[in-house]
């Protein structure tokens, strides 16, 4: 745990700075209302109303992060694999030869099925 | 691990077992440094950056603040804290307030396991010129990197406007994509190193080891870049990719989207700080390619021959010329490269790294398993084949796919052309004759630019 | 760097029937993505097919060429047993059958994409798009049953859980007609069945905690080493027995059944009702009897709960059904709880070896049963798709002679009536409990078993002897494959009810060794 120590006197330190600059922000400006300058900005048209709670938003960004799921994981298991690499040898090989080729078959289903495509 | 590295990886600098023994007034001063370092690389970044690129464009750049405009970048960092603070009226405040921390934090984070040279004596204390190491440490920015994602995630979305929560959306898809490719690039570096620590993996490109090809002792060179050159084109592709930097930098494509997930963030201090976090994370993937691939703190060949090279303070004189060449890599792509377009962008990570990546990471092992386990080479090299030959199929089966589609496709709009020249009114609707003197001009003379 | 790895051993020839099912799905797969779309059915249903019997033949030389094995495969990760063998085998006979049914292509929308009721699903219809998917999905979901019973670890069998649940939550969705209702089922199962995945992770966890290991015997030696630690023992196994109590659908946790039952295509209503319950019963008995076998003490007086509960629950509130698949899920239920009699019935070797030979021979007898009454489900059709309500039953006993009669017979097994494969299912099971010391639990089994009649000869009667409705519904002409179905459902019914002797000594021979350790 010691190793962690440091990382959190970073982080301390950081956080610091970055909470401290966001809370003097509103102090060290001016302050002069307008109400056009607290709208959202959209090129001076008046801006489009948003939903509340976000709304929905395209399908084609959960695809992409479903897919960097399926990904992320594959390199989680790929890094042990490659540390412990020299103990494993061909049995190693072998078997990452195989999950690599099984996650390869469902990407090429999402590549022919289009699921890799921007319109 | 083979022996010879084995062997050779115990006096090359620290490893992990050097770590966790500093008082905590040393880990407060190396933090400090840490940021003290960040802080001033930002400010001078961005005036280097603004310098050269205007060389390279002809022109002075900043040259008013200071000496050369020097202080430009503190004057910047001023103006914004005596800008008004807008917070516009439809944002989610908590969130919108949060979300510049959110990338901050994990910003500086990331810089903590990044040697910056071997140990020294500091105040009578034997310690590395490193903040920290983990025996995860490589997985340990990778993971900073994803929670910074959710700053812009957070960012983009709190605004509740159109530009921003599409800019967030985009940088986000952008940056776990090419994360991906990025995570998969440094699997050949594991496999050479045995080891996800940083510090032990700069101490593994100390020496090269040799690998026994057809009979012979090849030596090979210590450096990652050179054994794994096709990793570390992909990796400075994804780190470019990774910071939205040009040529990759469409969350902020000003054309589109205006200033992206940041459009609500009018220029005060919570603007400034998700700039800071921008070019921190630059600085981050730069140190993080020389500790991969760079060979780290350790001196390049020539002085390298001089003994005193790799000890003491001078690793970090090293350290420091390598961060500023690739920085300055950064700034050279900026200044020639065009932005490429969304879709473009985002085939490019999944379509081209990613398997390419993975062809090139089994064909490394393969080596591997060659170098190791000599007895079986036959099986290896049957493996070696299988991979190969796949890989290439694959390519060749998708590429001739794409090539039979685009002509496909410039066939169609080939007959659709001829169909409205031979025929305009075919199409069901009034075409104008393509040939028509009105739309040409043909008549009117040319007049050749610059001649009024 | 300093500990070195062994390399672990797998036993290839012991997991064939495993691996020749996943590898037959990552095929399916591959012809998804390669194959032009009107001969991906061509491909898919020979490929099922011959992964399924493949299989099968697969189990059939492990047993008689190289014998059961004695010792647990790829380093103690899954236990190819007796019991898992026959499991195995009542598992792929059941999915081969369903698949006969999964190949009507009436039973799958035709763009689960598209939204109900929408232009883009009438493009699709008369397009005669399919999803062709179903049948990689169906193979996973088969693997993962497989691997579920077979399991030797915890961490395996939450694998194998989720291998077996995802593509059926997906499967559930993928009705052509009553699509919201599909889809309804489908989200239902998805979101309760992820709660239950989540119990068992942490139950997994807790006994983790307790025994430092998640090896099924290496928790049982723990049981006798390990001391102090009683609260994370006795929550951990109550959670685990949570989420494997969902998936067979036992009470309290059996909300979910009617409805996915109801909503889900008919033909994957059988895979489930079949297949899923086999699985997670050998599951069940796996955790509860090798890895908990020494604490049954602490948790015979919550299954016996458990077991009542669910025998009277499915009972009495298929009573008041009017919707026939929704029947068929209480009686699913209350079938559940009558082999939960089974697992309580523990005691020396020579008992837990005749408790578990009736567990699984009412496994095999009821599965088959199930297959072919859903089959029949699928032929009585209305306009709007297949004719649930009860009322559109009547009188089809004289429209429909033959079929009803069939029906009548799977209803009369689910019953438990002498002269069907039920009778001496139950007949099994009981009499093992009654040995085992479950006196009581027995009564209450045949007191329900007795109510569950009712609700069976109701329907037949409704079908025989009421006069049918003017616009009654349409008896499809089944397809080959349904027919098959039905066919060999009935016949199976009929051979194991009059000649039950060969079959129980072979579920008798397969539980004879118990679960290996």
């Amino acid at each position: 745990m010691e190793l962690y120590v440091p990382i959190l006197v970073l982080a301390v330190l950081a956080a610091g700075f970055a909470v401290f600059s966001v809370t003097i922000a509103p102090f060290t400006g001016p302050k002069r209302w307008n109400r056009a300058k607290l709208d959202a900005y959209e090129c001076g048209i008046d801006p489009t109303p948003q939903p509340v709670g976000g709304g929905r938003f395209p399908l084609k960004y959960m695809i992409t992060a479903m897919l960097f799921i399926v990904f992320d994981i594959e390199i989680i298991f790929l890094y042990p694999w490659a540390v412990a690499f020299d103990q494993l040898g061909v049995f190693g090989l072998v078997e990452m030869v195989l999950f690599i080729v099984t996650v390869l078959v469902a990407y090429a289903y999402v590549w022919r099925r289009k699921g890799l495509d921007w319109d | 691990m083979s022996p010879t590295l084995l062997a050779a990886a115990a006096p090359d600098g620290p490893s992990l077992a050097d770590f966790g023994k500093d008082p905590l007034w040393i880990s407060i001063i190396k933090a400090l440094f840490i940021f003290v370092f960040l802080m001033l690389g930002v400010l001078f970044g961005v005036w280097t950056e603004r310098k050269v690129i205007s060389r390279m464009q002809h022109r002075y750049g900043p040259n008013r603040a200071g000496k050369f405009g020097l202080l430009q970048s503190v004057a910047d960092g001023l103006k914004f804290g005596l800008k008004e603070d807008l917070t516009p009226n439809t944002v989610d405040r908590v969130l919108y307030t949060l979300a510049p921390i959110i990338l901050v934090v994990p910003a500086f984070l990331a810089f903590s396991i990044v040697p910056f040279g071997p140990s020294v004596w500091l105040f009578g204390h034997q310690t590395p010129l490193q903040l920290t190491d983990l025996p995860v440490a490589v997985l340990f920015v990778l993971a900073m990197a994803s929670i910074g994602v959710y700053g812009i995630v957070l960012a983009g979305w709190s605004s509740r406007s159109p530009y921003a929560i599409l800019g967030g959306l985009r940088s986000s898809a952008q940056v776990v994509s090419y994360e991906i490719a990025m995570g998969l690039s440094f699997v050949g570096v594991f496999l050479f190193s045995g080891t996800l620590s940083t510090s032990e993996i700069v101490a593994s490109q100390a020496h090269g080891g040799t690998v026994g090809l057809f009979g012979l002792d090849i030596p090979l060179p210590s450096w990652h870049v050179v054994l794994l050159l096709p990793s570390f084109l992909i990796y400075t592709i994804t780190m470019l990719g990774e910071t939205n930097r040009v040529p990759f930098d469409l969350p902020e494509g000003e054309g589109e989207l205006v200033g992206g997930f940041m459009t609500e963030y009018s220029s005060s201090l919570k603007f400034a700080l998700i700039m800071l976090a921008e070019y921190v994370n630059v600085f981050t993937v730069s140190a993080l390619s020389i500790t991969l691939f760079l060979g780290g703190w350790r001196a390049p060949w020539p002085i390298s021959l001089w003994d005193g090279a790799n000890v003491g303070w001078w690793p970090m004189l090293w350290f420091f010329i390598k961060m500023v060449l690739v920085f300055m890599f950064f700034i050279w792509v900026r200044a020639s490269l065009p932005r490429i377009r969304y879709d473009q962008l985002m085939a490019f990570g999944w379509k081209v790294l990613i398997p390419l990546n993975l062809g090139w990471i089994l064909l490394v092992a393969t080596m591997r398993v060659l170098q190791v386990e000599s007895n079986r080479v036959a099986l290896v090299y049957t493996l070696a084949a299988i991979v190969l030959v796949g890989c290439i199929a694959v390519w060749f089966r998708f590429d001739t796919v794409l090539q039979r589609r685009r002509e496909d496709r410039e066939a169609q709009v080939e007959a659709e052309f001829a169909q409205l020249r031979d025929a305009p009114d075919a199409g069901g609707f009034p075409v104008p004759p393509l040939d028509l003197p009105h739309y040409h001009g043909a008549e009117r003379k040319e007049v050749p630019s610059g001649s009024n | 760097m300093n500990n070195t790895f062994q390399a672990p051993t797998i036993e290839y020839g012991q997991l064939a029937p495993l691996l020749l099912v996943f590898g037959a799905a990552v095929v399916g797969v591959l012809i998804e993505a390669f194959a032009p779309r009107y001969l991906r059915k061509s491909f898919q249903v020979p490929l099922t097919f011959v992964s399924l019997l493949g299989a099968f033949a697969l189990i059939l030389v492990q047993v008689f060429v190289s014998g059961v094995p004695t010792a647990p495969a790829a380093m103690g990760a899954v236990a190819v047993d007796g019991p898992s063998l026959f499991i195995w085998g009542v598992i792929l006979i059941l999915a081969a059958v369903s698949v006969l049914l999964i190949t009507d292509d009436d039973h799958f929308v035709p763009q689960a994409a598209a939204v109900p009721g929408s232009a883009e699903e009438d493009d699709a219809l008369a397009e005669g798009a399919a999803h062709t998917e179903v049948y990689p999905l169906v193979l996973f979901a088969v693997g993962g049953m497989l691997l579920f019973a077979a399991s030797n670890d915890l961490l395996m069998m939450f694998v194998a859980l989720e291998v077996m649940s995802l593509p059926l939550y997906l499967l559930c969705g993928l009705a052509r007609r009553r699509r919201l209702l599909s889809q309804e089922a489908s989200v239902k199962y998805f979101l309760l069945g992820a709660f239950s995945s989540g119990f068992f992770l942490y139950g997994m966890a807790l006994i983790y905690g307790f025994a430092g290991t998640v090896d099924l015997a290496g928790i049982s030696r723990a049981l006798g080493t390990v001391s102090g630690q009683d609260p994370l023992l006795l929550i951990g196994t109550a959670l685990l027995g949570v989420g494997l109590l969902f998936k067979i659908g036992a009470a309290p946790f059996q909300a979910w059944k009617p409805d996915v039952y109801q909503g889900a295509p008919t033909p994957i209503t059988a895979l489930m009702a079949s297949g899923t319950l086999v699985a997670a019963f050998g599951a069940l008995l796996r955790v509860f009897w090798v890895a908990l076998g020494n604490l049954d003490w602490d948790w015979r007086p919550v299954m016996w709960g458990v077991a009542i509960l669910t025998m009277v629950l499915g009972a009495i509130l298929a009573i008041t059904q009017t919707d026939i698949k929704r029947m068929l899920a209480y009686s699913s239920i209350a079938h559940a709880g009558f082999l939960l009699v089974g697992v309580i019935a523990t005691g020396d070797a020579r008992q837990n070896a005749d408790a578990l030979s009736g567990i699984l021979f009412y496994l095999l007898v009821y599965g088959i049963t199930t297959v072919g009454a859903f089959a029949v489900v699928t032929v009585v059709r209305d306009a709007g798709g297949e004719a649930g309500h009860l009322s559109r039953w009547a009188g089809l006993g004289k429209r429909a002679p033959a079929l009803a009669g069939v029906f009548a017979f799977f209803l009369l097994a689910f019953a438990g009536i002498p002269l069907t494969s039920g009778f001496f299912g139950k007949y099994a099971v009981f009499a093992a409990a009654a040995t085992g010391g479950a006196l009581p639990l027995v009564i209450v089994g045949v007191v329900s078993s007795a109510v569950a009649a009712f609700f069976y000869v109701r329907v037949i009667v409704l079908m025989f002897f009421s006069e049918p409705a003017a616009d009654g519904p349409t008896i499809a002409v089944p397809s080959m494959g349904t027919a098959a179905v039905v066919t060999v459902a009935a016949a199976a019914t009929v051979v194991l009810g009059v000649f039950p002797e060969p079959v129980l000594r072979l579920a008798d021979q397969a539980a004879s060794t118990l679960f290996i350790r």
